[in-house]
């Protein structure tokens, strides 16, 4: 196969709809025929399998702590926040 | 007279805290902070790529949320309500940052190209057990690749695929259309595609 062949409608059709493909938000039939055209077509099953994989480490990506100190500040702020309403409503 | 619709109220985990709290006993909303201060603190880092910044989101959204609590309709989940306050807070950021200008990412950037080689088969790094490729070096190629992209794509990706959100829900979040989601994610998710295929392919 050359890249010209790659360049065709379907190939197009099917890039464009990867994401969809992915997150499973496709009519059946549509599935149907991407899984077949991903048989054929080792262009787009490679575009489709580096895709997915990115995907793949992006939601596998650890989650960042934060810091300690964070949580107290926001409460303190909070706690600030809540005696001025408090003193507001009061008068 | 007109046929007004009346929006669904949507009840879950958070909505008796809330109605107890909009009752008067604010000292619950540290409770609130509680559950959701850490993921909006890994969605600001992420955004931001720095964790001083990333703190401001998270103090800043919860103030806000603090605020404007009495006005939650319980039309919505309470977290997608937060992740609206803190996504406005992230969009409204104009500080001059050291991250991707604003641009728009179009389709034909990713097509692949017609001098490209011609694989034989699926590159390892796509095809390997996933954790036979993860590891600190590539968690922070993506996150700089994340940090890279503009930010309305950024937004979109972090909410869909590192946040966990349904594309229904980031709609919601973003005030976008569900197609307009879906149109920014998937030149998103090519943008870093390309950006891991170069680094394994200088890995080699």
């Amino acid at each position: 196969m050359t890249n010209e062949q790659h360049n065709h409608q379907h190939c197009l059709e099917l890039f464009k709809q990867l994401s969809e493909y992915i997150d499973d938000e496709l009519d059946e039939s549509v599935c149907k025929e991407i899984e077949q055209h991903l048989k054929e077509c080792i262009l787009c099953r490679v575009c489709f399998e580096t895709l997915k994989r990115s995907v793949d480490i992006c939601r596998h990506t650890e989650t960042i702590s934060m810091p300690a100190s964070l949580s107290k500040r926001i409460n303190m702020l909070i706690q600030d926040a809540v005696a001025k309403k408090k003193c507001t409503t009061g008068r | 007279m007109p046929n007004k619709q009346i929006p669904k109220k949507i009840y879950d985990q958070d909505s008796e805290l809330i109605k107890k709290i909009n009752s008067g006993k604010q000292e619950l909303f540290e409770s609130l902070v509680l559950r959701y201060e850490q993921k909006l603190y890994n969605f600001g880092y992420r955004m931001c790529g720095d964790a001083s910044d990333a703190e401001d989101l998270v103090q800043e959204t919860f103030l806000n949320t603090f605020k404007y609590l009495k006005n939650f309709r319980f039309e919505t989940k309470f977290k997608n309500w937060l992740y609206r306050v803190a996504s406005s807070i992230c969009i409204k950021k104009r500080r001059k940052s050291r991250h991707a200008p604003d641009r728009e990412l179009s389709l034909d950037e990713f097509i692949p190209h017609e001098d490209e080689h011609m694989p034989t088969a699926i590159p390892g790094w796509a095809s390997l057990p996933l954790d036979n490729v993860l590891n600190n070096e590539l968690s922070h190629i993506i996150k700089e690749a994340i940090l890279s992209l503009p930010k309305k794509y950024r937004l979109v990706i972090v909410l869909r695929d590192i946040e966990g959100f349904s594309t229904l829900e980031t709609s919601e979040i973003l005030n976008l259309t569900p197609s307009n989601v879906k149109v920014r994610l998937h030149r998103a998710r090519l943008f870093l595609r390309e950006q891991l295929k170069n680094y394994f392919s200088h890995d080699k």
